[in-house]
């Protein structure tokens, strides 16, 4: 009886598996569908890094959506000229300019901005700022733990003595996946700005200037010096912060000197000054980069 | 009761009273999984109205014309069924990207997401051999193949109708001025707490 009803499941369970695959097997060739070979080739030259910059989930997808012709060459964001050129060449099209972006990050407190409270929870920004908003007693600044750096693919980013993360422009892609990962992304705490763009303003605070100075030290303070001083009408204080407009912004560098507060930088690539230095530091050369505060503290995160 | 009333009453029963995610919390994971944006909560619904439906047709047939006969549906029934459904996604999502590229794009990656999803399991088990789970409804000791369709079917648009609502709320609640504490995934189990309250009042409707 029992043995009878253990060749019985076997049976059973058998015909079912055999039926399946059967079906399955037939399906495989019955249904294939060709695959465009120019998928592949497209995949090679991609960056391969799958970070979603260009709105697909993966470079497979961009290059599927290349070779039929949905999407342009120019499509992957992080690939930058050389790579659209590539691909335009490989599919017949045109070649095309291919706007580059660079992140940037719009807070210079760090380690100096005060805090609400300790917090000892997990060190990553995103668990920070779901207790309460984040230690940081102002809710627009950088949490310093570095979950973009972590994020960074291209290894683009780290994070300095104050606790803040600096971008190295030769290998920032402009991807946006440290913007995504920022929980104050959102707010532009980083966020892309144009490869070209001269200046950067480090707040992105839209608190009363009152409340933010006494959070932060290195606060933009709203008061339009930047604005009085800019010869071509390329920087305003909107909504309680400086804003800049690229389009107009000559990187003369009179904002940058004129803030009292130092939270305007020089940044952007090819413009003589080295990268690393210039972010957050103000010029490479000048009495700021010295007298830069905090740099004698320990970084917050490793 | 006509037969007619009597399918429509084990639609709004599976559908409302009995609602798989929210009075029987079946398949919560998808639940909490998809739902934080409307789009990916559609494509979820529609993929698990399909899925369901058809699992649920085979895993019938299954039962009764081979599991049962021989005798060893009560101890096989589950690797049988899971079988069943995992053969059925593969072959589903080979047809779709054939012959619909378009319903391809919008249930793809959600397909083999649903192969293993408790919920598919249980309803496909349900209509096989009902009274497992217990319900406002009775289903009797078996189900005709129109009936147990009838049954799936409102339990899978019940899935979506949750999902979508569930999905809702959540896309408002991001904008929505909630406590800091509470941002994010907290706020997201109470209001899935509260809906389940919401449903619970569906129970004694049509005397189910």
């Amino acid at each position: 009886m029992e043995a009878a009803l253990v060749i019985k499941a076997v049976g059973a369970l058998g015909v079912l598996g055999l039926v399946a695959s059967g079906v399955l097997a037939i399906a495989s060739r019955r249904f294939w569908v060709e695959v465009d070979p120019r998928v592949e080739q497209i995949l090679s030259l991609l960056p391969g890094s799958n970070c979603g910059a260009c709105g697909n989930p993966s470079c497979f997808a961009t290059a599927e959506l290349i070779a039929q012709g949905e999407a342009a060459p120019s499509a992957c964001i992080a690939g930058g000229q050389e790579t659209a050129d590539a691909i335009a060449d490989l599919v017949g099209a045109e070649r095309c300019e291919v706007a580059a972006l660079v992140v940037a990050r719009a807070c210079g407190g760090g380690t100096q901005a005060q805090r609400a409270f300790e917090y000892r929870g997990v060190p990553s920004c995103t668990a920070a700022s779901r207790l309460a908003g984040g230690p940081l007693a102002c809710q627009w600044g950088c949490l310093g733990y570095g979950d973009c750096v972590r994020a960074c693919p291209f290894g683009a980013l780290r994070l300095d003595d104050r606790g803040l993360p600096v971008v190295d422009l030769a290998r920032c892609t402009g991807c946006g996946v440290c913007v995504q990962t920022c929980p104050r992304g959102g707010t532009k705490l980083l966020w892309l700005v144009p490869e070209g763009s001269y200046v950067v303003v480090r707040c992105s605070a839209h608190s009363k200037p009152k409340d933010r100075k006494a959070a932060c030290a290195r606060c933009c303070i709203a008061c339009k010096k930047c604005e009085r001083v800019c010869p071509s009408d390329a920087i305003h204080v909107v909504d309680g912060v400086a804003v800049v407009a690229y389009g107009s912004c000559t990187a003369c560098g009179a904002c940058v000197d004129a803030c009292p507060q130092q939270c305007i930088d020089l940044y952007g690539r090819g413009r003589g000054v080295d990268a690393m230095a210039a972010d957050g530091a103000g010029p490479a050369v000048g009495p700021r980069s010295s007298s830069m505060p905090g740099t004698d503290e320990p970084a917050e995160a490793s | 009761m006509t037969a007619a009333a009597q399918l429509a009453l084990l639609f709004v029963g599976a559908a409302l009273v009995n609602n798989i995610l929210l009075t029987r919390f079946i398949g919560l994971c998808p639940f909490f999984g998809v739902s934080s944006s409307m789009s990916t909560s559609i494509g979820m619904s529609l993929a698990v109205v399909f899925v369901m439906t058809l699992a649920s047709g085979a895993t019938w047939m299954a039962w009764k014309f081979i599991l049962s006969p021989l005798g060893v549906g009560e101890f096989l029934y589950i690797p049988a069924f899971i079988l069943i459904i995992a053969a059925l996604v593969q072959f589903v999502e080979m047809y779709l990207k054939k012959a619909s590229p378009v319903l391809y794009r919008a249930m793809g990656i959600y397909l083999p997401l649903i192969t293993t999803n408790c919920a598919v399991l249980a309803t496909a088990t349900e209509s096989a051999k009902p009274g497992f789970f217990k319900m406002n409804i009775a289903l009797g000791s078996s189900l005709g193949l129109g009936e147990a369709l009838v049954y799936t079917v409102g339990v899978s648009v019940g899935f979506g109708f949750a999902l979508l609502t569930f999905a809702a709320l959540r896309e408002r609640l991001e904008a929505a001025p909630v406590p800091e504490a509470l941002k994010g995934a907290p706020i997201a189990f109470i209001t899935a707490g509260l809906l389940s309250f919401a449903y619970v009042g569906f129970a004694g409707w049509f005397g189910l």
